[in-house]
């Protein structure tokens, strides 16, 4: 039965490019050339790059090295939220 | 670059071309065209009588060049949400919420230059026949090939316009592979994509490839490692994976 979960997590996964839209809603700007250096493993991948799984109520970007989770996203009908505690830091590039 | 605000917009469904027995291109009207990176796509979103409202994420199959015009191609997967609809109830003339163009991370054009090897599985073919369309409508002599994999003869996406593109294109070449029903009398590749075909394919690029990998998250782990194996700078592959909901 774990298998089977695992197997079909794998299958429903997409990657950061695919809840770009949801993340310039948030950000005002393109996110997915933004880095993302992971709180578990230290490594940096760029947001497209995340593991994205979107089949839920909300949104989880994992790390594509050591699968924490960088960042939670749920929206509600009045707000969003967004928990990052799986992100060291975010680096992009000043808007100018 | 300040981007403008990512906004929902109404697009008025202005053609409809059957591409294979599961995929359908649409054509959109959009009041506010924006130039978009080939590569990136467009937020679909559906709202139901009730309120409940589901989006998916497709990619934009037109070049650039197409001024106020935008394609999509859309796989219909049975069980979906959003591409059934699409196939089976969206008619001429309707209008359907999107936003976009979004993403620049699996993105290129001409100024990126190449060799560029263009890795596709299905219709994760799309968003490399934006690549295509813009590179061939700027009339760009970058080195580019293509490997698409596909079911069938029958699941092959833009056959016709991708040969078209290699006839009349010397520095342009298209290989298939078929990993089911290969179309009668085919000699070529009849496997999923492996470490072997794709060395094949790049040899004339070696190392300065500049590779785009697109398709389902299996074929994409897949030659992602083999080209990590073949020691090609990691910052030359890009790479767009998609589940089976066709996000």
């Amino acid at each position: 039965m774990e298998n089977d979960q695992a197997d079909m997590n794998t299958a429903l996964m997409v990657d950061g490019n695919a809840v770009a839209g949801d993340l310039q809603q948030i950000f005002g700007r393109d996110m997915t050339v933004t880095v993302a250096r992971c709180a578990g493993c230290s490594r940096d991948a760029a947001m497209g790059a995340l593991m994205a799984f979107t089949h839920a109520p909300g949104i989880v970007l994992r790390c594509p090295t050591c699968q924490n989770a960088i960042a939670r996203i749920v929206q509600t009908p009045t707000a969003i939220y967004l928990e990052a505690r799986g992100a060291a830091f975010l680096r992009m590039a000043p808007q100018s | 670059m300040v981007q403008p605000v990512l906004e929902w917009q109404a697009g008025t469904v202005t053609a409809i071309r059957p591409e294979t027995r599961q995929t359908k291109s649409f054509t959109f009207a959009l009041p506010k065209w924006m130039v978009h990176r080939p590569g990136q796509h467009y937020d679909v979103r559906l709202t139901a009588p009730d309120g409940y409202r589901t989006q998916r994420s497709y990619s934009i199959a037109s070049a650039p060049e197409r001024v106020g015009e935008l394609e999509l191609t859309v796989e219909r997967i049975p069980d979906g949400e959003v591409s059934p609809y699409l196939h089976d109830v969206l008619m001429l003339g309707d209008e359907l919420e999107v936003r976009g163009p979004i993403g620049g991370y699996f993105v290129w054009d001409v100024s990126l230059g190449g060799p560029l090897l263009l890795v596709g599985g299905g219709s994760g073919v799309v968003p490399l026949m934006a690549m295509l369309r813009h590179r061939a409508a700027q009339h760009s002599t970058v080195p580019a090939r293509l490997l698409y994999s596909s079911r069938s003869g029958e699941d092959v996406i833009y056959r016709d316009e991708l040969d078209g593109l290699a006839a009349g294109d010397r520095a342009f070449e298209a290989f298939y592979t078929f990993t089911r029903q290969p179309p009668a009398g085919w000699t070529g590749y009849r496997r999923r994509i492996d470490a072997t075909m794709l060395a094949e394919v790049m040899k004339p690029f070696g190392k300065r490839a500049r590779v785009y990998v697109c398709g389902p998250t299996l074929l994409v782990e897949a030659v992602a490692n083999a080209l990590v194996l073949m020691e090609l700078p990691i910052e030359q592959i890009r790479t767009e994976r998609f589940g089976p909901t066709g996000a």
